[in-house]
Order: C-alpha cells, then sequence, then structure tokens
C-alpha cells in the first residue's frame, strides 16, 4: 500500500486548476462510493473505539479525505474496506497518542499505568518462563445470552485501556476478524510486528478480564 | 519427518512464556505441523498454558459476541453522512 497520504497530482497547463480534473472527478465518485458502502462500518469502528460522536466524525473525515489524497495507491493485496480500516486505525491511534500527551505533559504516562494494571506479563512467569501462578477458571460455560453481553461490555472496556495502536489492531483481527495479511497491510506492519502486538493486547485482555471475573491462585496451592 | 519431530521436541523444550505467544499467534497464523502438535502436547500436561488457552478461546468468543453487537448497532447517521459528502464535494472544488 502506498502511503495515503502522499501529495496529489497538481494540474497542469492543459488542466486549469478551476475546472475539476478527470482524476479528481473520479477520485469524488470514489469517495462518495466509500461513504455510501463502507461509511457504516468505518463509523462503528470510530465511534467504538472514541466514544464520541464527534471525534468518530471528523476520523472518519479525516480517513475519507486521506483516501482521497491517496486515490489510485489502493493496489489491492487487502479489500478496499480494509484500506479505509487501516487508514481509520491509524488516524484513531493517532488521535489517542494526541490526548495522551495533552494529559500526561510531564511524562507521567497515566493509560499506559491504567493498561499495566491489569495487563503485564511480570507477575505471570517466574524467571525461567515457568506459570508464577495459575490464573482462575471463568465462568464460561452455559452463558446466559444476558451474561455473555455483559461479559463483552468488560471485554469493550478492557479494550478502552489497551495502549494506542493495540485496540485497533484487536478491532481489526478478533472483532471484525480480517484476515491477518491483511491487517499487516492495512496498518504498514510486518508479521511478527502484528503477532507480537496481538499477543501483549491479548495477555493484556486476559489480565484485564482476569481481574474482572477471575479468581487466581499461587501455583502449588 | 525429520523436521516434524524437531518442531515437536524444539516447542516442547521452550518455557510456558513461549508457548503463551505461540498459543496466540496460533490464531494469526498457521503452525508447522511439528510446532502444532508439540504445542498441543505441552498443553496436555501444563495447566497454566492449558487455561491460557481456554481463556483465549473465550477472548476470541467474547470478540464474536462484540461482533454481533456492533452488527446491531445503528451506522452512520444521515447528517453527518451528509456532511461527509459536502465536504467531500468541496475538497473537490478546492484541489
Amino acid at each position: 500500500m502506498l502511503d495515503p497520504n502522499a501529495p496529489t497530482r497538481l494540474p497542469t497547463d492543459a488542466e486549469p486548476a478551476n475546472v475539476p480534473s478527470r482524476e479528481s472527478d473520479l477520485r469524488e465518485v470514489a469517495a462518495r462510493r466509500w461513504i455510501a458502502e463502507h461509511g457504516d462500518v468505518l463509523w462503528k469502528f470510530a465511534l467504538a473505539r472514541t466514544r464520541s460522536r464527534d471525534i468518530a466524525e471528523d476520523i472518519v473525515q479525516e480517513t475519507v479525505l486521506a483516501a482521497m489524497q491517496g486515490f489510485g495507491s489502493f493496489k489491492g493485496g487487502s479489500s478496499e474496506r480494509t484500506w479505509l480500516l487501516g487508514i481509520a486505525a491509524h488516524k484513531i491511534s493517532d488521535h489517542f497518542r494526541r490526548l495522551r500527551r495533552v494529559q500526561a505533559p510531564a511524562g507521567g504516562d497515566t493509560s499506559t499505568e491504567a493498561a499495566c494494571q491489569c495487563a503485564t506479563c511480570r507477575g505471570m512467569f517466574s524467571e525461567k518462563g515457568t506459570w508464577a501462578c495459575i490464573a482462575g477458571k471463568w465462568p464460561e460455560m452455559n452463558l446466559s445470552e444476558a451474561e455473555r453481553q455483559e461479559q463483552a461490555q468488560i471485554l469493550r472496556a478492557c479494550i478502552d485501556a489497551l495502549p494506542p495502536g493495540q485496540g485497533e489492531a484487536v478491532w481489526l483481527r478478533d472483532i471484525l476478524r480480517i484476515p491477518a495479511g491483511e491487517v499487516c497491510k492495512a496498518m504498514g506492519l510486518t508479521d511478527t510486528n502484528l503477532w507480537s502486538r496481538m499477543h501483549r493486547a491479548r495477555v493484556a485482555l486476559r489480565s484485564c478480564l482476569e481481574a474482572k471475573f477471575g479468581s487466581r491462585k499461587e501455583k502449588g496451592q | 519427518m525429520i523436521r516434524f519431530v524437531q518442531d515437536i521436541l524444539r516447542v516442547a523444550g521452550l518455557p510456558c512464556r513461549e508457548h503463551v505467544a505461540l498459543l496466540s499467534r496460533q490464531l494469526d497464523t498457521p503452525l508447522s505441523r511439528g510446532e502444532a502438535a508439540g504445542l498441543r502436547l505441552h498443553t496436555l500436561y501444563c495447566g497454566g498454558c492449558r487455561r491460557f488457552t481456554e481463556h483465549l478461546r473465550h477472548l476470541q468468543s467474547l470478540g464474536q459476541t462484540m461482533a454481533e453487537q456492533a452488527e446491531n448497532e445503528p451506522g452512520l447517521p444521515a447528517d453527518v453522512r451528509a456532511r461527509l459528502n459536502d465536504r467531500v464535494g468541496q475538497n473537490t472544488k478546492k484541489n
């Protein structure tokens, strides 16, 4: 995938600036089609991550405009929808990074602390890499529909606490179930980057859920 | 065959910390037959990794529930859709 922020082609002499070029017409048609066909999924993704209609609107708008800028750069390898979701994922991560800078200007990275309280690998393993403690069984069997919905809400809150970049990857991989190869292309990650990001995120989510409804016992007890 | 056995032995000899990483990676990419077999073998006798596998499975299933919830949520509101289309038109004029 080429950079969607790459500068657009400037009008030539034969193509006066006040007359829309054929390319810009095509770009507009494509953008309107993206809004029609993928607007819902982009909106749900942005709203689920930011939980703000205003911010979600900004993100969807920035996504469409950035995709227009990069019009012609989409070469396949992933679906058009995944390409757009990848741009949106970058916009959402940027939003959270900006928010962190504003909220923790003196280096007090509160978001990381919040995520780490329930999420570190520290404490899970001994120095040799064996389990330090065995996590308890979760109430996962025979859940009623209401309990399942409630647990999904808890998971949603846990995803909110993940660092920028991880929450977006989890949405694309484990919720929207986009194939890993497509997510890599859309988010500009190597396979190894994605595996490691997903692993950290899943361990964090598992610890977060464990804190909410698990019971852990020290090994040997 | 040699590779298969080598992979089983290599994976079986890894500490649980590495098994956990492989259990997660397995969700994103297929492991070799030997790696997958080594992982299953380890999980048979390791309670911690077995529990982690259950938890991963549960996480995946909750992810599915979240996807269903998202499916039922309202899509792009009409006013936002209209503003987006306006903005696209302005962007074309500007360029």
